[in-house]
């Protein structure tokens, strides 16, 4: 087979920083995709020069230099409240909170329900992937029962340590109207980049909070191929996790 | 805003569309391998950026153009150019 060489733009969303590719996350991290979809649902939305995008700590943090829109790096479980305080300084941006598991439903758990039960005009986007990815792999609120981590080797025992997070039946049970809370997965990429897309708006036409959980692969701390990683993403995690939209507002009333 | 930078691709011709790959850009994670709905994508003996092995293809004129692997690629290594119509 010949191969030739030929110089061609790679096919990236418009607004990636095309400097800092290829990124920093592990090869076949789900964080690239939902990344990806968000650079396209932004491009798609025609709003680069108005987005802040806040990063937790954690693997997401690595996503600092990612965009080329303005960005900030916040405390461990506090990028919802910081992205929270820039949008009520500043409504006409558009605030994108970044984090993960452990950034959302633990350390930062507090500060999701409470910006959920306010109806913070703000997107926040979880990455869920079962574990503490960047630590190395323990057990995370998200972890699947009998799943094994650095920290339960024998496998998840939800006697001792509970069922894993439902995050968006949680923030929808307390949201109110106005709010929009979706999970999608990484293994239907379309669907995800319209829930994406749907979040922003949400938040641009002024609505309340929008919450979407995406559903994502850690090969690395799986310790799983590809072949592996895909049927955990589709099959062990869909199960538990179901994929949808929870809370969908409904028609605005006419001013 | 810039325009992405031009990189060098490895460039597969088929019927349908041509397989590009960029080196530089592919992890050799193996996701598009299991997307691939033809099964036409295998491990290249060209390195990627991590010294890992890339992908090719092993019949691109088999190849339907329907860009599962250029969406499932979290880098965006890979960029599928449809073949124009004659």
């Amino acid at each position: 087979m010949t191969r030739e060489k030929v110089a061609l733009a790679p096919h990236m969303p418009k607004c990636w920083n095309p400097d800092t590719k290829p990124h920093k996350f592990c090869p076949g991290c789900g964080h690239g995709l939902a990344l990806k979809m968000l650079g396209e649902a932004i491009d798609e939305l025609g709003i680069q020069d108005k987005v802040v995008f806040g990063c937790d700590i954690g693997c997401s943090l690595l996503a600092w230099d990612f965009f080329n829109v303005d960005s900030v790096q916040t405390h461990h479980g506090r990028t919802t409240p910081v992205i929270t305080g820039i949008k009520r300084a500043r409504p006409e941006i558009i605030g994108i909170a970044y984090m993960g598991d452990g950034g959302g439903y633990a350390i930062g758990a507090q500060h999701l329900v409470n910006s959920a039960t306010r109806n913070e005009k703000v997107t926040a986007i979880l990455i869920n992937n079962t574990n503490y990815g960047m630590t190395g792999g323990q057990m995370a609120p998200t972890t699947l029962p009998g799943q094994k981590t650095e920290t339960t080797p024998y496998g998840r025992d939800p006697k001792e340590t509970g069922y894993p997070t439902l995050g968006p039946e949680m923030v929808a049970a307390i949201a109110r109207e106005g709010a929009y809370v979706a999970r999608g997965s990484i293994s239907n990429l379309r669907q995800l980049k319209k829930y994406l897309k749907k979040a922003i708006q949400n938040q641009m036409d002024g609505n309340g909070f929008s919450f979407v959980e995406v559903l994502s692969s850690c090969p690395t701390n799986w310790r799983t191929n590809a072949e592996a990683t895909w049927s955990f993403v589709e099959k062990d995690m869909a199960e538990y996790f179901h994929v949808g939209e929870f809370k969908v507002p409904g028609l605005k009333e006419e001013k | 805003m810039a325009e992405v930078a031009k990189k060098t691709a490895l460039t597969q011709d088929g019927k349908k569309a041509s397989f590009n790959l960029f080196p530089e850009l592919c992890k050799g994670c193996g996701l598009c391998i299991q997307k691939c709905p033809v099964k036409i994508i295998v491990w290249s003996t060209d390195l990627g950026v991590y010294g890992t092995p890339a992908v090719c293809t092993n019949d691109q004129d088999k190849c339907i153009a329907c860009k599962n692997c250029e969406m499932v690629c979290p880098d965006a290594a890979i960029r599928i150019v449809k073949t124009e119509e004659k």
